[in-house]
């Protein structure tokens, strides 16, 4: 087996206008098993966060770029190897035939257990000095011997493994600790000595002639107990989009830090640069929702039992809000450089906040005019949902061409949202509510009535869009709202 | 001491403890006349009467709710399925109501159901299967699984002592195939104490019932290459002896988790995540698992000896654990 | 007529022979009213959020329940439901500790393990329902069993709604039971509704008494808003078990007052139905009975019904007191010890 068959896991493109990525999570460490497929890791972007599955199978060889580090798109991430091989050891040598001490015949390491340890180009890590005298080529440790190594101070890459691939046994750590060649020195704070063992080293009746590695005390020189190297760093160039260690904040009493997510980053910079761009301008029209919202009801059990759906009023305004866009091909329109560009499709981008409530992302329902009632009800539920669940594809937070903002769900009536660039517009939708409104009854006559009243916003980029139009537009909105035809949509 | 088959060291305790206990009465299908379709109650109609050897319509359901009831009003009713696979008939009486009754009422139920179980024998998949893990999950109910002749007859004795709804499986396959010495006086096993069937340090298989017999044959052939394998036989498994398992796992560092029941879910699993949870610095090696396969118990021998975990099964797994 | 149908209790002196006198005769009415009252009282605490989970009533049913329970005697057992809040109550269980297992409290029978009229009392012979129904007919029957076995002169009986006599528990318990002529009494909550199902869709059948015939015993059909008719029928079934003379099927019809629990509207039931069967109210008649077949007085009934009154009061007060059950020791109380053996019920 060469090291050829290692595939590469690299930071993926979520979408054409992303350049970088932030590892969230690594879902696998190195030495563990991942199947084809399989989640291996999680990735932020200014677009999405995604779960990243395992381009191949085999076994996680080793990480280049650590949880909450930033990378251009295409940098490589870590390494898969081929299945049965082991992680990348931290100083990977060839496996050289010990000078000082007899390596049993019966557990020769087999070379292609030896062999596992990455050659990339990658520069190698810190050259370990080859006074490195064992023979054995795994680094892997079991947790007793891990925990008898530890407790006696014992450099396991010195003990003679007698287990597969020449791993050090626990009978191996403890016939070694039995020799006395651990060298009393190097003995951590560990529990205090007085207290005897659980399992007591006994003289174990060591099956084969001992392959001792070497006499204790015989050549106290540095040179036979390897100093034991801190681990190196991940073997990859700094990725150049790092950022820039920031002068640390000051912080007041009382004041937390908190490092800013890949999402919020974005967010942060879109909102500022949209600021920047557009010239925003928002009018509010109020709407009688009594049609809607008795159309509502009414659908609500029906759309519920057969579509497993659940209208929201949202549905209702994204609807009208789309016929009205057909008349207004700017508000639906963008400026590119000093160009209007207007379009025959509606891609309606809709505000979600996370679960999490801390960040925003703008999945986009294409193609919005092919769409009636029902199937925006759908699109809207589906992408919700799978905005929160982190579920979406990069594709579908791109392309919108204008959006819809919904923070009336907890009561408020009024807002000036932010235009998602380069649209002209967004729409803002606020809570339903009871008011004593003024009609006209039967003989024209005013009266007061308690209607359902919701504000609609449209914050507009007054580059592109003048007052009057967007005047229209609401009223259109408004129109076609209070006086919904049922049969029309 | 007497030398008796599996079956009759459970035929004598039962006979024993219904001489001593006039609350213990026997309820089932064919259990009278008859004997019981493996006879275990031969004779027992002629000495103890209709009313206490009672054959039972073709009702699982009645058998079980009808045992509740009984205990409740004071009686030690011990219920027999003809095969424990049945036993899914009744499963609402044991888990809905018998397993929940002294949580809810205080009112203990201390039934025991006879679950003849387990394969070899060609039963096909409704006359062979070992379902403990389903009850195993259920709390309120306790599992015996006893391997040898001595420990069926005083698990039995303490699984109708018990003041719970016990589920005592019996192993079709070793009925008649596995004597031992029986002492003829009454003596009861407590539940929880596993019994080291084997001794050794250099592996530790942990398993029950029939599988207890298979790890000693795969032990004495590993014996010959000079690694000792201790047979650690639980005996019960709700409630299972932890302490003594992780005490074993401690020791020998090298664990062999065996089983008849199938694998995604058996019990051996809750035994692997204990270990992995409370010995993991105590391994040398992963925690291994043996277990029937996840299907169905197939009739065709061929099939069936694939099926169950075989000799050479455990040979080879030990072997790779040895030169781990 | 496959199968018999009770007639009416006429007179005082019919009901005489029936083993009941005056006194016994205002003690039901009081219990039909606790009964009404403490389903009443649930119904409000549960509006106003104090129960937990879901709460059922056995409105018009009363009777029956409190007819079943009266003919019961003091080492008799069984096994009521959710509609039978009559028997609990008939057979003792204080008022306080039924409210105090509506809200989970640690007074509550079950000692907050399990909620609504899932309640224990063994002491008093009564052991609680699960919600698979009807699940607790063969454990009835199972009681049976041991009274046969050990020839105790005591008698189990089993409660199941028409709706669940669909279940092959139904059948296995009743076939049993008649094959070893067990002494137990299947008493069936007909209430013409199994949640929204109504019976033509639950058995093909006139009355669900008619199978008893099919299980080698007697069976028969009452009115189950007519206490005294229900008490006779319970009288006779219980004494002929208890002689030797095996099971019996009682079926009460009777209709559900309300829907099958609070979130149910009971749409589906017609208000024609209602309307009939409000005019046959089991505690109105039962009340106008007293007045003119056992001279009951205004001073005889405001006492009892100020009775009613405080001992409801008192008894949300207690529970109100009953502290929450203590989740430390959940744990414990799953598998029962060698001392938990020595209860009564198992002497
Ligand atoms: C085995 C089972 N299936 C379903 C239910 C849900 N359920 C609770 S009460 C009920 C209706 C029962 O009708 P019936 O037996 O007539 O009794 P009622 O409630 O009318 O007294 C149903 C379907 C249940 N409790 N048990
Ligand atoms: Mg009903």
């Amino acid at each position: 087996m060469s090291t050829g068959t290692q595939i590469e896991v690299v930071m993926p493109q979520m979408g054409v206008s992303v350049s970088e990525g932030t590892i969230t999570k690594w879902l696998k460490q190195p030495g563990e098993a991942i199947a084809r497929d399989e989640l291996l890791l999680e990735i932020s972007t200014d677009k999405v966060d995604t779960e990243v599955p395992s381009p191949g199978e085999g076994v996680l060889a080793e990480i280049l770029v650590s949880e909450g580090q930033t990378v251009d798109v295409g940098t490589v991430l870590g390494r898969i190897g081929p299945a049965g091989s082991e992680a990348a050891a931290s100083a990977p040598e060839e496996p050289v035939p010990a000078p000082a001490s007899v390596e049993p015949a019966a557990v020769a390491p087999e070379p292609a257990l030896a062999a596992a340890a990455p050659v990339e180009a990658a520069p190698a890590p810190v050259a370990a000095p080859q006074t490195e005298t064992s023979g054995n080529g795994r680094a892997f440790v079991s947790p007793v011997v891990a925990r008898i190594a530890a407790e006696h101070g014992v450099d396991t890459t010195a003990v003679a493994g007698t287990g597969t691939g020449g791993r050090v046994t626990k009978k191996d750590i403890l016939a070694f600790i039995e020799s006395g060649a651990s060298a009393p020195a190097a003995v951590l704070p560990g529990p205090p000595s007085t207290e005897p063992q659980p399992p007591a080293p006994e003289p174990a009746p060591i099956p084969e002639p001992a392959p001792v590695p070497r006499p204790p005390d015989e050549t106290p020189e540095p040179q036979t107990i390897p100093v034991p190297e801190p681990m190196p760093e991940p073997p990859t160039p700094r990725p150049p989009t790092q950022p820039e260690p920031a002068p640390e904040p000051q912080l007041g009493p009382g004041e937390v830090l908190e490092p800013m997510t890949a999402m919020r980053r974005g967010i942060a910079d879109h909102m500022r640069r949209s600021l920047d761009t557009s010239a925003h301008v928002t009018s509010a029209i109020e709407v009688d929702m009594s049609r809607v919202v008795a159309l509502r009801k009414k659908l609500k059990p029906e759309y519920e039992r057969t579509h497993g759906v659940n209208v929201t009023y949202l549905a209702f305004i994204a609807r009208a809000a789309v016929e009205t866009l057909k008349e207004y091909p700017w508000i639906n329109g963008e400026l590119r450089g000093e160009s209007i560009v207007t379009r025959s499709s509606i891609n309606l981008g809709f505000a979600v906040e996370l679960a999490d409530g801390k960040g925003l992302i703008v999945p986009v329902l294409k193609n919005s005019e092919t769409l009636n009632l029902l199937g925006i009800a759908k699109g809207v539920a589906d992408i919700a949902e799978r905005a929160r669940s982190k579920k979406l594809l990069p594709d579908e937070v791109q392309g919108g061409t204008f959006t819809i903002t919904n923070p009336g769900g907890y009561g408020t009536f009024h807002g000036t949202p932010v235009i998602s660039q380069p649209q002209a517009g967004i729409l803002g939708t606020y809570a339903v509510v009871k008011r004593p409104w003024v009609i006209q009854d039967e003989m024209g006559q005013d009266v007061i009535a308690v209607r359902p009243i919701m504000n609609l916003t449209l914050t507009y980029d007054h580059r592109l869009v003048d007052g009057a139009l967007a005047g229209r537009f609401l009223r259109d909105i408004r129109e076609r709202l209070e006086s919904w035809d049922e049969a029309a949509y | 001491m007497p030398e008796l088959t599996y079956i009759q060291a459970i035929s004598d305790a039962l006979r024993q403890e219904m001489r001593r206990d006039q609350r213990v009465f026997v309820l089932g299908q064919d259990v009278g006349v008859y004997g019981g379709a493996f006879k275990v109650t031969l004779g027992f109609q002629e000495e103890f009467g209709p009313w206490r050897v009672m054959d039972a319509p073709l009702s699982e359901t009645a058998i079980v709710g009808g045992a509740t009831g009984a205990a409740l009003m004071g009686l030690r009713p011990v219920a027999e399925m003809q095969f424990a696979d049945f036993i899914s008939c009744a499963w609402d009486h044991l888990v809905t109501v018998a397993a929940k009754q002294f949580f809810r009422g205080r009112t203990p139920v201390p039934i025991v159901v006879r679950l003849p179980s387990g394969g070899g024998f060609s039963g096909g998949p409704f006359h062979s299967q070992n379902p403990e893990s389903s009850f195993a999950h259920i709390p309120g109910l306790k599992i015996v699984c006893p391997a040898t002749p001595h420990d069926a007859k005083g698990l039995l004795a303490t699984s109708i002592e018990d003041p719970n709804p016990v589920l005592y499986f019996e192993h079709k396959h070793l009925y008649r195939r596995i004597k031992g010495e029986v002492p003829e006086e009454r003596y009861t096993i407590p539940f929880g104490q596993a019994r080291v069937h084997r001794e050794g340090d250099d592996a530790v298989v942990v398993t029950w019932g029939a599988m207890v017999h298979t790890a000693s044959d795969a032990a004495d052939q590993l014996a010959g290459e000079g690694f000792e394998v201790e047979i650690l036989d639980l005996r019960t498994l709700i409630p299972w002896d932890k302490a003594r398992v992780l005490e074993s796992v401690r020791r020998c560092s090298k664990v062999l988790v065996l089983h008849e029941d199938t694998r995604t879910g058996g019990f051996g699993a809750e035994i692997a995540a204990t270990i992995a949870e409370e010995a993991f610095e105590d391994l040398d090696a992963p925690v291994v698992r043996i277990a029937a396969p996840d299907t169905p118990v197939p009739f065709s021998p061929a099939l069936e000896k694939a099926f169950l975990p075989q000799v050479e099964d455990v040979v080879k797994s030990l072997q790779e654990l040895a030169a781990y | 007529m496959a199968v018999r149908e009770a007639e009416p209790v006429g007179s005082l002196q019919e009901v005489k022979e029936a083993g009941l006198d005056r006194e016994d005769l205002l003690g039901i009415y009081r219990h039909m009213l606790i009964t009404r009252a403490i389903e009443e009282r649930g119904h409000i605490l549960y509006r106003q959020g104090k129960i937990p989970g879901s709460f059922y009533t056995g409105r018009g049913n009363e009777a029956a329940a409190v007819g079943v329970a009266t003919a019961m005697g003091p080492n008799d057992v069984g096994t009521p439901l959710h509609r039978d809040m009559g028997v609990h109550i008939t057979r003792g269980v204080e008022p306080w500790r039924i409210i105090a297992q509506y809200m989970g409290r640690e007074g509550g029978p079950t000692r907050g393990r399990d909620g609504n009229v899932h309640m224990a009392a063994p002491e008093l012979g009564l052991h609680p329902m699960v919600s698979h129904l009807p699940a607790m007919l063969p454990v009835a029957v199972g009681m049976a069993l041991a009274f046969k076995i050990r020839g105790d002169r005591r008698v189990a009986l089993g409660w199941f709604g028409e709706g669940s006599a669909a279940r092959g528990d139904a059948h296995e318990s009743m076939n049993m039971a008649g094959v070893r002529q067990l002494p137990v009494v299947f008493i069936c909550d007909n209430n013409q509704w199994a949640y929204s199902t109504p019976t033509y869709l639950g058995y093909p059948i006139e009355h669900v008494a008619d199978r008893a015939a099919a299980y080698g015993f007697d069976g028969v059909v009452v009115d189950g808003t007519d206490v005294l008719a229900v008490y006779r029928e319970a009288k006779a079934a219980i004494e002929k078990a208890r002689q030797g003379g095996g099971p019996t099927l009682i079926e009460c019809l009777t209709l559900r007052m309300e829907g099958h629990a609070v979130h149910d509207d009971a749409f589906y039931v017609p208000k024609e139905m209602f309307e009939q069967w409000a005019a046959q109210d089991p505690i109105e008649r039962f009340r106008t009975w007293l007045r003119s077949n056992a001279d009951m007085t205004d001073d005889e009934e405001d006492q009892i019904t100020s009775v009613v009154k405080r001992l409801l009061n008192d008894a949300l007060e207690r529970a109100e007191e009953s502290p929450l059950p203590d989740p430390s020791g959940l744990e414990q109380g799953v598998y029962a010890s060698a001392e938990d053996l020595d209860t009564p019920h198992h002497k």
